[in-house]
């Protein structure tokens, strides 16, 4: 234990940087992508609730290990060699983040989409008949009050994005769990080195789920 | 009821029809609303009278008809609705507060948001709001901090710090619990003696008999009979506003 912490340690602290570094890229653009999804999916028009409902469905029903290879592999295939003359290449970060993005946008367009129908239909009317509009009542009145509502779902989206980023050690990312798989063949030391993989995880995602906490409680004025 | 007077009318209603689905609520309504008048809709419940203010101020899209606020056709697609409905005020049966914004910034943020005045007048304007409907040490509170009686009279100063020519009430009392009924209809007797144009859907026959202008009977998507309280509520003609009459009073 002692010879994997004193010989590997900086090496997996590193890597545990870039599990962060990707998980927090990939939960910016699944935000992102979550938000203009959820929205799509409660406005008064049939379209654009349909291609929300379609992105949601088509990404939740594919493992992300299949999204991984699809996007690191075969989109780049298909670019260059199937239709030819591109030449697309993607390293692990990017194809990992593009992978994450799309996989938890499609959690958080559906966990935006609900938050936002739990608020009473009267405060949206309520801003409305003052004259505010659609957008201005959205920010200023429901979403504010969807996000309380939405937190501990984000925060278990968060940490399950976080975990998720071991997923993408098979496409070659050095995170924490690929770089531990070369420790443990350096060192036999199976046990040893997994046990402090899992440690190394339980502190990250416990401070994020305390500070999360925290957080929702400051947000939680006048509830 | 169709005046030559057309200045003085504030909402013109012809030939209004709303349908929900298949459903026909509001079968064929015409009306006018003069300025600085009170007018109170009162009916069954299903009758429609909830529906047809909503089309007031489009919160229902109407099926078909016309309705004319101040000049402007609201049933028009083209129109811009936000514009018109800063003149309208609106109060709900359940208050519908802001829950995220404390009571000042319930009040301040349309006036702020449109752009209607400084952030300084929409403050002043807010306070004074506040101390016309008696709570101003209210301020710095939240909506679930508050009664029920408090709440929709922040609800009636945040519709009045707008400067709305028209006030539409949706049953603004029927929310409440008995003792707090009083506090609210007191508020809006007050705008009534100002001279505020209302509308107002009540189950209150005392407040109907005691402060409206006209008296609005519905039943079945239609307007059964209307006219002053005297006449709708102590000599009605029509035998459907007879049996409602004797059902509620």
């Amino acid at each position: 234990m002692i010879k994997i912490l004193t010989v590997y340690g900086d090496m997996l602290l590193v890597a545990l940087g870039r599990t962060i570094l990707l998980a927090l890229l990939g939960l910016f653009f699944a935000c992102i992508i979550g938000l203009f999804f959820g929205i799509l999916g409660v406005l008064k028009n049939r379209v654009c609730n349909i291609i929300s409902q379609i992105f949601v469905d088509l990404i939740r029903g594919v493992p992300m290990i299949v999204l991984a290879f699809f996007v690191y592999f075969g989109i780049p295939y298909y670019f260059n060699t199937i239709i030819g003359g591109f030449n697309v290449t993607l390293s692990a970060l990017q194809a990992g983040t593009i992978c994450l993005a799309l996989n938890c946008g499609a959690y958080m367009a559906e966990i935006i989409r609900a938050g936002i129908l739990s608020v009473d239909i009267g405060q949206m009317e309520a801003a409305r008949s003052l004259g505010l509009s659609y957008g201005m009542a959205m920010r200023k009145v429901v979403l504010p009050q969807a996000i309380r509502t939405m937190i501990p779902t984000f925060i278990n989206q968060f940490v399950i994005t976080l975990k998720d980023t071991s997923i993408l050690s098979v496409i070659g990312f050095p995170e924490l769990v690929n770089t531990a798989k070369n420790v443990q063949a350096n060192t036999f030391m199976a046990f040893q080195t997994w046990a402090i993989v899992g440690v190394m995880y339980l502190i990250v995602i416990t401070i994020l789920s305390r500070s999360a906490k925290v957080l929702e409680r400051r947000l939680n004025v006048g509830r | 009821m169709l005046d030559a007077n057309r200045e003085n009318v504030k909402i013109h209603v012809d030939h209004l029809k709303k349908s929900f689905g298949k459903l026909e609520v509001l079968k064929d309504i015409s009306t006018d609303i003069y300025k600085g008048e009170v007018v109170v809709v009162i009916g069954p419940s299903g009758s429609g009278k909830s529906t047809f203010l909503r089309c007031l101020n489009r919160l229902e899209e109407v099926t078909d008809g016309t309705i004319i606020v101040e000049g402007v056709d609201i049933t028009n697609k083209k129109v811009n609705i936000n514009k018109v409905r800063e003149n309208i005020g609106m109060v709900f049966q359940h208050f519908n507060l802001f829950n995220n914004l404390n009571i000042i910034d319930n009040l301040m943020l349309a006036p702020n948001m449109l752009k209607k005045c400084s952030k300084k007048e929409a403050k002043e304007r807010a306070l004074e709001m506040l101390k016309k409907v008696g709570l101003v040490e209210k301020a710095e509170s939240y909506p679930s901090q508050l009664s029920g009686g408090q709440k929709q009279r922040i609800a009636i100063a945040r519709a009045l710090c707008m400067q709305p020519n028209i006030m539409l009430f949706d049953e603004p009392t029927s929310a409440l619990d008995p003792e707090m009924v009083g506090e609210v209809l007191q508020v809006m007797k007050e705008l009534a003696a100002d001279g505020m144009t209302m509308v107002i859907v009540t189950h209150e026959m005392g407040f109907a008999r005691e402060v409206a202008d006209r008296v609005i009977f519905m039943d079945g998507g239609y307007i059964v009979e209307e006219g002053t309280p005297q006449e709708v509520l102590a000599n009605p003609k029509e035998q459907r506003t007879i049996d409602f009459l004797n059902k509620v009073l």
